[in-house]
């Protein structure tokens, strides 16, 4: 079943096209990572399925009754407002009555981190602070639907892991869209990736998908010397790119097999000291897909 | 129901901490005290200054008292909207600017609840403010210049609270419609101030004005304006106050769009 | 009027004015960002009778 359905979306600002006829569909208790470098419309795509931003074209379909929650990219805060009491008037403003507001609002803090700091104002929190804040808000009644701009950008190392591992942990019940630069994360929790280009959207699919299309599988061969790679690469007639020590053979259809390598390296591999297989990283592939001008 | 009781707990706690609960009503009390006690040293400050030629005999009028009140209510309508304009200028205006109603936006917010929640303190403190401000004036009036009839002092300050609560629409709409809080105080008080100027230059013509409503407040203290064009500008007021909030709540809903993401 | 009772007049314009510039000078040191250099609001708060607090609760402080 699927929770949005995005056909068309468009915005304009003054003849920019800040998102281009973008169409896509979150199915239920998924994540998708929304990925594309800066300026490419994520915020504003994000802005206006939760509704802050109106489309100058196109259609959201949503599940209005399911409820949204919205973390924005730098979100602000009352600054006279303590964490809780933020929390349980956005919790109330969504419906959530009286005392389960505050029952949520103090789950929803201590779940993000900031059990200790329940009492203090908001215009005393960090940057960081601010994000985990951002989250408890977003998640405290409980929608259907999280949409997270750039969640984890304020983070410490360490903070930035606690945080996606709490995400994967709600992805069980909820469907989550959520942009980031950090494209290990993205690669961790993605059920889907969507690669934004000057408001288009220039390639979607699962994460297996869009490496088997962009990144063929290598193996590297690390030997001792340069003069061994050199004479590996004069005796084998396989297409192969070499850099002094180091060998890169690409696994494609028309290529040589495993087994085809390490049986000729059985015979011809003197000075070997390394073979690794590899896959290339969601980087290579953003860099492929969205980098180049 | 539910959302107009939490976000009027907001504004109350907003205007509480951020000490407009305070600053505002003190403001206007030092003000109301400021007046009498200035008019009534007026003749020594004059005299200490010696700039009368020697020998000179200067007969200052002492003021009545009813001077007095409506003198201060003179003050109010320059320094006091202006403090209204400033405290309040921002309430929509700049919570979009900073980003803050962001995370009000992207909520089923009712959009009158909104409206009304922060019309409705902002309108409790300047009423507060100006009433205490009167109260403490007339206090000083009555120590120094003598009394003024009380009946009088009530019917003015009633018929003077309906004009504020007009200016605080004015001041809240154009928070819902400019797109920072310096703006907003730009827009509200150069309306309320050109029109008022436009009804002192052409007002002759129509008895029946909501800018004719602090005159009309002031007559109170001498006699009675006529009740009948009071009565129908007071009419009329309550309609424009109406009608501003429903244009309020409008604009806060069309404006929402420009709240920083 | 003699002279004590003057004072007693004047003196809670006096206090008045001293509680709103205290109020304003606690909320200064309390509060941890202002618009504008902390050290240049003191001076304002200060040196500019009624008018220096206000402007500070205005324009200084962050209310949004
Ligand atoms: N209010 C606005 N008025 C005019 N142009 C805007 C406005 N907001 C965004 N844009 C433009 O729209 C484009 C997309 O911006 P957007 O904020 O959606 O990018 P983004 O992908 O979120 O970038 P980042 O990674 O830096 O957050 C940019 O070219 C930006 O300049
Ligand atoms: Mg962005």
């Amino acid at each position: 079943m699927s929770v949005l359905e995005v056909k068309g979306l468009t915005k304009s600002y003054n003849g920019l096209l800040a998102a281009d006829h973008i169409f896509f569909t979150l199915e239920e208790g998924t994540a998708t990572a929304l990925i594309g470098p800066n300026g490419s419309g994520k915020t504003t795509t994000l802005s206006m399925i939760a509704g802050l931003l109106k489309e100058t074209e196109g259609t959201i379909k949503r599940d209005f009754k399911s409820g949204v929650g919205f973390l924005p990219q730098y979100p602000h805060f009352f600054p006279w407002l303590t964490a809780l009491e933020f929390t349980e008037m956005a919790a109330k403003i969504s419906g959530v009555d009286g005392k389960k507001a505050r029952q949520q609002s103090v789950r929803a803090l201590e779940f993000v981190g900031l059990g200790s700091t329940v009492n203090k104002k908001t215009g005393a929190f960090s940057g960081g602070m601010k994000q985990r804040l951002g989250l408890a808000q977003a998640i405290v009644h409980q929608p259907k639907l999280l949409l997270l701009d750039e969640p984890v950008s304020s983070l410490d190392p360490t903070g930035r892991r606690e945080i996606m591992n709490l995400l994967k942990s709600l992805q069980k019940d909820t469907t989550i869209l959520y942009s980031t630069h950090i494209l290990n994360d993205a690669e961790e929790m993605t059920d889907q990736l969507l690669f934004l280009k000057q408001g288009k959207l220039v390639e979607q699919g699962s994460l297996a998908e869009v490496k088997s299309r962009y990144a063929e599988p290598k193996i590297r061969l690390r030997f001792e010397t340069e003069a061994a790679a050199a004479a590996f690469e004069e005796r084998m007639l396989w297409q192969m790119r070499r850099q002094r020590n180091v060998i890169d053979l690409p696994l494609s259809e028309n290529g040589p097999t495993m087994q085809q390598v390490l049986e000729a390296l059985a015979h011809n591999g003197n000075g070997i000291s390394g073979v690794d297989r590899q896959t290339a990283s969601l980087e290579e592939i953003f860099h492929k897909v969205v980098g180049a001008k | 129901m539910n959302q107009f009781g939490v976000l009027l707990k907001k504004e109350w706690r907003e205007n509480v901490r951020n000490y407009k609960l305070f600053w505002i009503p003190t403001v206007f009390i030092l003000l109301g005290i400021l007046e009498p006690v200035t008019n009534y040293f007026l003749p020594q400050i004059l005299d200490s200054v010696g700039n009368l030629p020697e020998g000179a005999v200067f007969k200052f009028p002492i003021p009545m008292p009813e001077q007095i009140i409506a003198a201060i209510m003179g003050q109010y309508q320059f320094v006091g909207l202006l403090i209204i304009a400033l405290a309040y200028m921002g309430t929509i205006a700049g919570e979009r600017r900073s980003g803050t109603a962001t995370l009000l936006y992207a909520r089923p917010l009712s959009f009158s609840a909104y409206f009304i929640s922060k019309w409705i303190i902002a309108s409790v403190i300047a009423l507060l403010s100006v009433w205490l401000g009167f109260l403490a004036g007339y206090y000083y009036t009555y120590l120094l210049f003598g009394s003024v009839d009380l009946m009088g002092l009530v019917q003015f300050m009633a018929s003077y609270s309906l004009w504020i609560l007009l200016v605080v629409s004015i001041v809240m709409v154009s928070s819902a419609m400019m797109p920072n809080a310096g703006l907003a105080a730009a827009v509200s008080l150069g309306v309320i101030f050109i029109s008022q100027l436009v009804d002192s230059l052409l007002g002759a013509y129509w008895p029946v004005s909501p800018m004719k409503l602090p005159a009309y407040a002031a007559a109170w203290l001498e006699t009675a304006p006529d009740l009948g064009d009071f009565w129908w500008s007071v009419g009329v007021t309550i309609v424009l106050i109406a009608l501003l909030i429903v244009l309020g709540i409008f604009l806060s809903r069309k404006r929402a769009a420009t709240t920083k993401v | 009027m003699e002279e004590p009772r003057l004072i007693l007049l004047l003196l809670p314009v006096f206090l008045i004015q001293l509680g709103l510039m205290i109020f304003a000078l606690v909320d200064l040191i309390k509060t941890p960002y202002t618009n504008g250099p902390k050290w240049m609001w003191a001076v304002i708060i200060i040196v500019v009778n009624i008018i220096g607090p206000i402007l500070y609760f205005v324009m200084g402080r962050r209310n949004y």
